[in-house]
């Protein structure tokens, strides 16, 4: 009798460990897949950006940045090399095809993911990178190509950061060297090129970083002088010449002569001339749904007492706007 | 050349690889040349003159936006559809309560004489049939009131103006303007206000209406509150002020009820419902004519009847819970009189006693019957009843002969307005946001704070030496 409830005791305990799946060890093990897994795409996201940014990787680099003991790193590089994710040459630590493959897939997701949680949960900008670093683990290609498309084929993230394309291209702006650039008026920097790396560290020192608006206000045949609006930077033609620009976005040259919807006086006649870049998703869709489109008239016709929300006419109908919504619409006044 | 098929997976192809030439803004470019292509359509068809109704409509908008004349018209506005809804659905209620009280002795009768057992007649028609018919003649006529006045008010296009008006409150809050406009539905029936939060188009500010919905009391908790008032405070004044007291007491305890509203809505949305105020887009349309045969199909059917129909359900099962617990003798006492003497200590300590908590745990289906239920208790019945039929016996029933005091009173109108949504109200909020997450949510903020206040108002009177 006794020896029978020790014994289906026993059963049922070795059960709850063993069952394939559901048991704890199966649990224990899958969390430690995960984690591992966690750890790899880490790893080689960290990779990827040092060769973006022409630096080298070594053990230790990814020891720092990963936040592992010295002995664990090894282990884990020594793993990755065995799945042909990485190739040690001396102390630098290179991607194979395949690692930068699945690299690309990590760093995609963490990009979709970024422009989701701004634009369609709406979470504050110093959130979602945090947020998107617990997701891109979580999805596969399928699931990923899903989301890009939900999205609308976003190209970039919410930082101005190009998202991979499925096939693992990064959709870098083309743009054209400063030199090669005509016009007085201002560009963007979209592309540092990192070849040859004195060049690339001259500009770098200087302070100039991509996704920066400047302009040339002088160049001769040894040195050019961009401005940013407050401070300048000089570099050799030939350094120069490194710095790829475009022109700025229609809607950011649009800008410069209108002012936010929101500082109208009541009852200014005005004419709508972008939607501001920085609303995008569901909002964006809302202001285009009302027929908020670039070329509308539009003037505030019913104030609120407590200042917001204010009321605008506009395409014949009335819409209440708060001023948050109201300063992300550019405005020429007519 | 000539051989080559096409096939839908080249297309498929050439289209993503011409997706990458397409500038970021093509979307708005389609939207704006839609909007471009409406226009010309609507100038060659549309003609206005001169219009004196738009002057007039912005006429009417200043003086319900105005700071001056907006806020009292609004609080006009609610504050005659309440008591429109109250006191003409007393008379209503009080009728339909004969007719289908009286159905139901004609049934128990017939059941009687055709030699059918006390208990199955008892449970058929002292249970399910008389909670049916109280759910129907407390619910169905304020419904019928309350309504068709709110929808009246939508049509006119006026609502949009409410949420216009409050909306800085809400944004204090985290919450969105028309939010104002599902509470102002709650007062009709929380289930009906939880359907309401669909006009909120960002899912955030939706959740934190449809979890806040329930501290404004429905028509349901109504009656409780009234009779509370009246029994209690407003006997203290001379009876000239009776029934201003009364109404004064209730508005009061909804204006409570407001302030958790937003007390709660600014915790969700610093805590679970975390994020950034979505789009505030709020359309202010022309004032309309309002359509009445229009007003009457949609608050009848699509609000009175879809809410009845869901309390029904639920009534029926509670009704014959309610009879069995006060038909299953044990020893000199039933078994809801037991359940309540068990609950007693934990009530005392929320200012109540086990009685009221014991009506609260079977009235979960529907508020409407908690009174009915306490006094069968208290009256040691065997079904639900009315009660005493003057306030002074009331009065006598519940303070002399078990031991109320003003904090009972007080607590329990605090309670009633607190407490856990009923099941109709549940189970809508499931269905609305498919989640067994928020629907519980909903159950353990309300609760929580009934109990955490009741507790509270009822050891600090303690503390003070008022009981």
């Amino acid at each position: 009798m006794n020896i029978t409830v020790w014994m289906a005791t026993a059963l049922i305990l070795l059960a709850a460990i063993l069952l394939p799946r559901v048991g704890l060890a199966a649990i224990y093990r899958s969390y430690r897949a995960a984690q591992e897994r966690e750890q790899v795409e880490d790893a080689l996201k960290h990779l990827l950006d040092r060769e973006h940014q022409g630096r080298r990787a070594t053990p230790e680099s990814i020891g720092g940045t990963l936040d592992l003991p010295r002995a664990k790193t090894i282990q884990l590089i020594e793993h990755m090399e065995a799945q042909g994710l990485v190739e040690s040459h001396g102390i630098e630590l290179r991607l194979t095809a395949e690692g930068e493959r699945w690299a690309l897939h990590v760093l995609r997701a963490h990009r979709l993911w970024e422009r989701y949680l701004a634009d369609e949960a709406r979470m504050p900008l110093n959130k979602i990178h945090g947020e998107a670093q617990k997701r891109e683990h979580s999805l596969t290609e399928a699931q990923l190509n899903e989301l890009d498309a939900a999205l609308g084929h976003p190209t970039r993230d919410p930082h101005g950061d190009p998202i991979p394309s499925r096939e693992g291209k990064m959709n870098r702006a083309e743009g054209m060297p400063i030199t090669a650039w005509q016009a007085e008026s201002p560009a963007r920097i979209v592309h540092l090129e990192d070849e040859p790396a004195l060049a690339y560290q001259q500009i770098l020192a200087a302070g100039l970083r991509l996704g920066q608006d400047i302009r040339v206000i002088e160049k001769n045949s040894h040195r050019y002088v961009l401005s940013d609006g407050e401070s300048e930077y000089k570099l050799a033609p030939a350094v120069a010449s490194n710095i790829y620009v475009t022109a700025l976005p229609e809607s950011e040259m649009l800008k410069r002569e209108a002012i936010p919807l929101a500082e109208l006086t009541h009852g200014q006649r005005a004419q709508i001339v972008a939607l501001d870049d920085s609303v995008q998703g569901f909002t964006r869709r809302r202001f285009l749904d009302l027929g908020l489109t670039p070329g509308t008239a539009i003037h505030p016709e019913l104030a609120n007492f407590f200042g917001e929300p204010r009321a605008y006419r506009v395409r014949g109908t009335m819409i209440a706007l708060r001023n948050d919504q109201a300063s992300q619409i550019w405005v020429k006044p007519v | 050349m000539s051989n080559t098929t096409i096939t839908p997976n080249d297309i498929i192809s050439k289209a993503e690889s011409l997706r990458n030439n397409l500038s970021t803004g093509f979307r708005d470019e389609i939207v704006k040349s839609i909007y471009s292509e409406a226009e010309k359509v609507a100038n060659r068809a549309v003609k206005t003159a001169t219009d004196k109704r738009y002057d007039l409509d912005q006429k009417i908008d200043r003086l319900v936006t105005s700071p001056i004349t907006g806020l009292p018209i609004m609080l006009l506005l609610l504050g005659a559809i309440i008591w429109l809804t109250v006191s003409g659905a007393n008379v209503v209620s009080n009728a339909i309560a004969t007719v289908l009280f009286s159905l139901g002795d004609l049934g128990r009768n017939l059941f009687t004489q055709i030699g059918i057992p006390w208990w199955l007649t008892g449970f058929l028609w002292d249970g399910i049939y008389l909670g049916l018919a109280w759910v129907i003649s407390v619910m169905l006529p304020p419904m019928m009131i309350f309504f068709p006045a709110f929808t009246f008010l939508e049509d006119l296009g006026y609502l949009p103006r409410v949420a216009f008006n409050l909306d800085w409150m809400f944004k204090k809050t985290g919450a969105h303007g028309k939010q104002s406009l599902t509470m102002a539905m709650g007062f009709g029936c929380n289930a009906a206000g939880v359907v309401a939060t669909r006009v909120i188009d960002s899912p955030r500010e939706r959740l934190i209406a449809i979890l806040t919905n329930n501290f404004v009391p429905c028509n349901g908790r109504f009656p409780t509150l009234i009779m509370l008032a009246t029994v209690f405070v407003a006997a203290a004044f001379p009876p000239a002020l009776t029934s201003f007291i009364a109404a004064g007491t209730v508005v009061g305890v909804v204006l409570i009820g407001v302030a958790f509203t937003f007390l709660m809505s600014w915790l969700l949305s610093r805590t679970v419902l975390k994020g950034e105020a979505s789009a505030f887009t709020l359309e202010l349309p022309p004032y309309r004519k309002p359509n009445i045969g229009r007003i009457l199909y949609s608050s009848i059917i699509d609000r009175t009847i879809f809410v009845l129909w869901r309390a029904m359900q639920t009534a029926a099962p509670a009704g014959a819970i309610i009879w069995i617990l006060a038909n299953i003798h044990l020893g000199d006492s039933n078994l809801a009189r037991m359940i309540a003497d068990w609950l007693n200590p934990f009530g005392l300590l929320l200012g109540l006693d086990g009685v009221i908590l014991l009506a609260y745990i079977i009235a979960i289906p529907a508020n409407e019957i908690v009174v009915p239920t306490m006094m069968m208790v208290y009256m040691g019945a065997g079904m639900m009843i009315n009660g005493p039929s003057s306030n002074n016996a009331i009065f006598d029933l519940l303070v002399n002969a078990n031991g109320w005091t003003m904090l009972t009173a007080i607590n329990l109108m605090l309670f009633a307005l607190l407490h856990n949504p009923c099941a109709t109200t549940v189970i809508t909020i499931y269905k609305e946001t498919k989640s067994y997450k928020w629907a519980t949510l909903s159950v353990v903020i309300t609760l929580g704070t009934a109990f955490l206040v009741t507790f509270l108002t009822a050891s600090i009177a303690k503390l003070l030496g008022w009981v």
